[in-house]
């Protein structure tokens, strides 16, 4: 019962994150209908950035902790969404609906951004220190103040954008353009002020899923890559373009990762998600809450 | 690297490209080495680089090799081997069919290793390499050579130590990534384990790159193992590992036999890896450091951030190894060099030390050089026992 | 377009000028150099062909995979002879490609590129965890026979080129209008009684088979292979050759796939400058540049400078 528990803990630890990840990939696609492969990339930024500052604001400033991680997590959203500008203003703009240009956009970029945080960061880890130290047990399950704090406000910040999407003006110009981007058109919504505003809110929940884990694991220059993966395989499972696809999935995906890491051995689950994806695929191609055309 | 590196290697190999029929007025030896430069393995070969150039610098400011009645400098070549054979296969052709290098000081990876290795030998060039595989070596390839300590020579004494010290260990749960050097230690660390009377009762692998230990670490919390062997873990992996099982309130051995670096781990787990032991990991700051190891360590420090270990050191030790056998054979032909490797005695980092290892690999083709454990306490690495190679000892008598 | 007849006259002379390169130049590094050329351009052209139906199809890197593994297989462990084991590749990459191709390409646009992708990660993981094919350390020992040792790199240009004059021929083919019609709207086609699938797979077999003889061709170059040549990241840089040449002809990506495989030999010791440079072009290419070399090209001839070249 305990290990169930604790399995089930660490399912919500590791989905919260993909959950953000994914939301971010699926909301892209929804509107812009591009597959971007450099979606890790904002992920990985924030988390250079944070783990920068922070390693700065302590060492050297002597500012306190808490309030060296809050300047960070602002500056690390603030510099995605630069980012996200241009690279929406320079590039995705000129490539919306066409699905092989804007992947093989997406794939220079990742190249393009991945080479320089090498080039800026150099390949040694960072970790940083422990914003809130301590465990907490929670019906016989183990788990750190910080991971506990960032399910919360992975959480918090899932149900704000689930909100901004379902109760929102702007939330629904974004649905609706992700339903039919003509129609939307039609009743005057401006197409690509909503397309820009759907890939700098991808871009931020990247972000701040960046500057989350950056919390609690060391920070590499290619520390997006793994996420981007699963990314995937979840918002295929969940269906492309699906809000709520992406959370089930997300939680699916880190649940598979639990119980089969556990009950078999990691690489086994890895291997084991992609089959998912695959039958899934062949089942239902649509993803379990898609409504793709066939 | 600077834009100005980079210019000055594209515009060393045009020239050398142009200039490959001429003779040269001074005598060069290339010597080449192959090691993943971009990345997520990059900061190895951005280590072993610099320790290579290092030793170049040093023998040419000393005069250079002696050998037939020329003298030579040496010039290093550095290429990117990306960790894959696809890419090991084309850095070796451009290493041994454009370039003509006949000396490759280092090379890291086991799957790139073994597709240099495939040209090399039949191209008649020696290859100093850190394949941990044992079927890298043998009487089949008489031009390569190990220029580190693998789980070979590692594990026997490196488990004896830990056994020893805790004795009423039974069991151990091993845990290690999906890649060849994973796959290549596996069964000797379960061999190993066993002839001291520990039983391995779990072994797991996980694919590089993973962020999240969670469940990894409830598997082995949950198993009540006496001892965590993290295998060919790098200390990255290793560290987000203890704090998970630290968390989960696990308190055993902790062992990574090829745990590098002990400083990532101690700052990458902070109190979770108290007392873990490490098997690659040599302390190049501490008391047992040699002089030329200190010296090497601090420069790596202050231009790549990042400390060496006992990998990225080792082409200091196959450099000095070279120079000494080149000098005693007299001669610059690989095969001549190749046999003279094993009789000579050089001066590495680590001080003295041969090649040999002919009763594992058919072959004298391991470089002898002592096994060192350290100890994370207090968050300093402490070096707790250094073990020479009896055949060394031998050796040196 | 190019002027064909005079084109398809230069491309055969290129095509024998290599092969008697290879023969005969005795420069093992350039000999190779020319056979990674046509590697690529294989990948690239392969790649292209299954843009003929408007899919982008990322399990390139996987059929050229599966044909490496099927000729390693065939010759160190079956002990097969040098053109069997060679023969083997495209065979067993055409029957999985069938079966892929069969079950998959029933979706298309971004659920088939996913899916590509998802199948090219498993087919990778699924040789590391195979003790049989050598796990994480691959395979290693694929010599040519001895008595062939001279004459394998421009038995490996004759066999690319062929691959490549095929495709070529594939393409102007009634068959691959057909292809082309899919892609502008498979409706058209299903209206006159086509099977549009069978169509589509038939393609997709025939992309994966002949880069699955490119497999098969380059492990004997490399004589090792290993799970890690065969990331996604393959496919990724077939598609760089192809949008830097063009795609509007099967020129484009042989070109693009040249220049890049030269321009990356005097690379080598670039690091992380590499990624940058291959990121860089990818992207200047798609935006200056929509149409490649090869667009280019074409509105040199037709004098249309002004206005972006169709993609």
């Amino acid at each position: 019962m305990e290990l169930q528990v604790q399995l089930l803990m660490n399912t919500l630890q590791i989905g919260s994150v993909y959950v953000l990840f994914a939301l971010g990939l699926t909301l892209i696609f929804g509107v812009m209908k591009i597959v971007n492969f450099a979606h890790g990339t904002f992920f990985t930024a924030a988390a250079l950035i944070v783990s920068s500052v922070m390693i700065w604001g302590v060492d050297t400033a002597g500012i306190p902790i808490w309030f060296s991680y809050l300047i960070a997590f602002v500056l690390a959203l603030l510099v995605v969404c630069v980012i996200g500008f241009v690279v929406y203003f320079f590039g995705f703009q000129h490539v919306l609906k066409d699905l092989n240009g804007s992947f093989i956009l997406s794939i220079g970029l990742l190249l393009l951004l991945n080479g320089t945080y090498l080039l800026l960061y150099g390949g040694v880890p960072r970790s940083i220190p422990a914003v809130v130290p301590g465990n907490v047990t929670f019906l016989g399950a183990s788990l750190t103040i910080q991971r506990l704090l960032l399910m919360i406000v992975a959480a918090i910040i899932t149900i704000g954008l689930y909100l901004l999407v379902h109760r929102t003006k702007l939330g629904l110009s974004l649905r609706a353009v992700a339903e039919d981007q003509e129609a939307a058109m039609l009743q005057g919504i401006p197409y690509r002020r909503v397309a820009l505003y759907g890939f700098l809110i991808g871009a931020t929940l990247a972000a701040c899923a960046g500057a989350l884990m950056a919390t609690v694991t060391p920070v590499t220059t290619v520390i997006g890559d793994d996420f981007l993966v699963k990314a995937f395989i979840i918002i295929i499972i969940g269906g492309l373009g699906s809000v709520l696809g992406a959370i089930l999935g997300g939680l699916l995906i880190a649940l598979i990762e639990s119980f089969g890491g556990y009950y078999f051995d990691p690489s086994t689950a890895t291997l084991a998600m992609f089959v998912l994806v695959i039958v899934l695929l062949i089942v239902r191609p649509q993803g379990i809450l898609g409504h793709a055309e066939r | 690297m600077s834009m100005k590196k980079i210019i000055g290697i594209t515009g060393g190999a045009l020239i050398a490209l142009f200039s490959a029929q001429t003779t040269f007025a001074e005598e060069i030896l290339k010597v080449g080495v192959s090691a993943p430069m971009s990345g997520a393995a990059a900061a190895w070969g951005l280590g072993f680089e610099y320790a290579a150039e290092q030793a170049v610098e040093k023998v040419n400011s000393e005069g250079g090799i002696k050998a037939g009645g020329e003298t030579y400098k040496l010039e290093l070549h550095t290429y990117d081997n990306k960790y894959n054979a696809a890419e090991g296969a084309k850095t070796a052709q451009t290493m041994l069919n454009r370039e003509n290098i006949n000396f490759i000081v280092g090379s890291i990876g086991t799957a790139p290793v073994k597709a240099t290795q495939a040209l090399s030998e039949r191209k008649g060039a020696i290859l100093f390499n850190t394949g941990w595989g044992k079927s890298i070596k043998g009487p089949d390839y008489p031009l390569t050579f190990t220029q580190m300590n693998t789980p070979f020579e590692i594990l026997a004494p490196f488990y004896g130590y830990v056994k020893e010290q805790h004795p009423d260990a039974k069991t151990v749960a091993m845990i290690t990534p999906n890649d060849a050097t994973g796959q290549e230690l596996e069964p000797v660390a379960i061999d190993t384990w066993n002839n001291l009377d520990v039983e391995v009762i779990s072994t797991d692998k996980y694919e590089r790159g993973t962020t999240e230990f969670q469940s990894i670490a409830t598997k082995i919390a949950n198993s009540n193992a006496d001892i965590v062997d993290f295998g060919a873990s790098p200390p990255t992996d290793v560290g987000s590992m203890l704090k998970a099982l630290d968390v989960l309130g696990w308190d055993g051995v902790k062992v990574v036999p090829a745990g590098t670096s002990a400083g990532t781990l101690s700052k990458m787990a902070g109190a979770a890896a108290e007392g873990t032991y490490l098997g690659a990991s040599a302390d190049f700051t501490g008391d047992s450091a040699s002089d030329v190891q200190k010296e090497l360590n601090a420069g790596a420090m202050e231009k790549l951030g990042e400390a060496l270990n006992g990998i990225t050191i080792s082409s200091y030790d196959a450099v000095m190894a070279l120079k000494k056998a080149i000098e005693t054979a007299d001669s610059i032909d690989p095969k001549k060099v190749a046999e003279t490797l094993p009789t000579i005695v050089f001066e590495s980092s680590y001080g003295p030390a041969a090649f040999g290892g002919a009763d594992v690999y058919g072959n004298p083709q391991q470089i002898l050089v002592p096994v060192m454990i350290t100890q994370l306490r207090d968050g300093n690495a402490v070096e707790v026992g250094r073990i020479a190679p009896a055949e060394l000892k031998e050796r040196l008598k | 377009m190019l002027k064909d007849n005079l084109g398809l006259t230069l491309c055969i002379l290129i095509a024998l000028a290599s092969i008697g390169f290879a023969l005969f130049s005795g420069d093992p590094y350039y000999v190779q150099v020319v056979i990674w050329v046509f590697t690529n351009a294989v990948l690239a052209v392969t790649l292209r062909f299954v843009l003929l139906i408007g899919e982008l199809n990322i399990a390139t890197a996987a059929f050229f995979g599966i044909g490496a593994y099927t000729t390693a297989v065939a010759s160190t462990i079956m002990d097969w002879t040098f053109f069997a084991s060679l023969l083997a590749a495209p065979v067993i990459a055409g029957i999985i490609s069938a079966l892929f191709g069969w079950i998959t390409l029933r979706t298309k646009g971004p659920y088939f590129l996913l899916i590509s992708f998802a199948f090219t990660e498993i087919v990778r993981l699924f040789y590391t965890k195979t003790e049989a094919l050598g796990g994480n350390s691959g395979m290693i020992g694929m010599f040519p026979p001895m008595a062939l040792n001279d004459y394998f790199p421009a038995i490996a240009v004759t066999i690319l080129a062929a691959i490549l004059f095929g495709l070529y021929a594939a393409e102007r083919s009634n068959l691959g209008r057909v292809f082309k019609a899919i892609q502008n709207n498979e409706d058209i086609p299903r209206s006159v009684g086509l099977n549009v699938i069978g169509l589509k797979i038939l393609c997709f077999v025939i992309a994966s088979a002949t880069v699955g003889l490119a497999g098969g061709v380059h492990a004997y170059t490399n004589s090792v292979i290993a799970p890690a040549d065969f990331t996604y990241f393959v496919a990724v840089l077939a598609l760089a050759y192809v949008k830097i040449g063009g795609e509007g002809h099967i020129a484009g990506p042989i070109i693009g796939a040249t220049i890049l495989t030269l321009a990356g030999q005097f690379l080598h010791s670039f690091g992380p400058y590499e990624n940058i440079f291959y990121g860089a072009i990818i992207i200047g290419a798609l935006l200056l540049v929509p149409g490649g070399i090869v667009g280019l090209g074409a509105r040199f001839k037709t004098g249309k400078f002004m206005g972006r070249a169709e993609r």
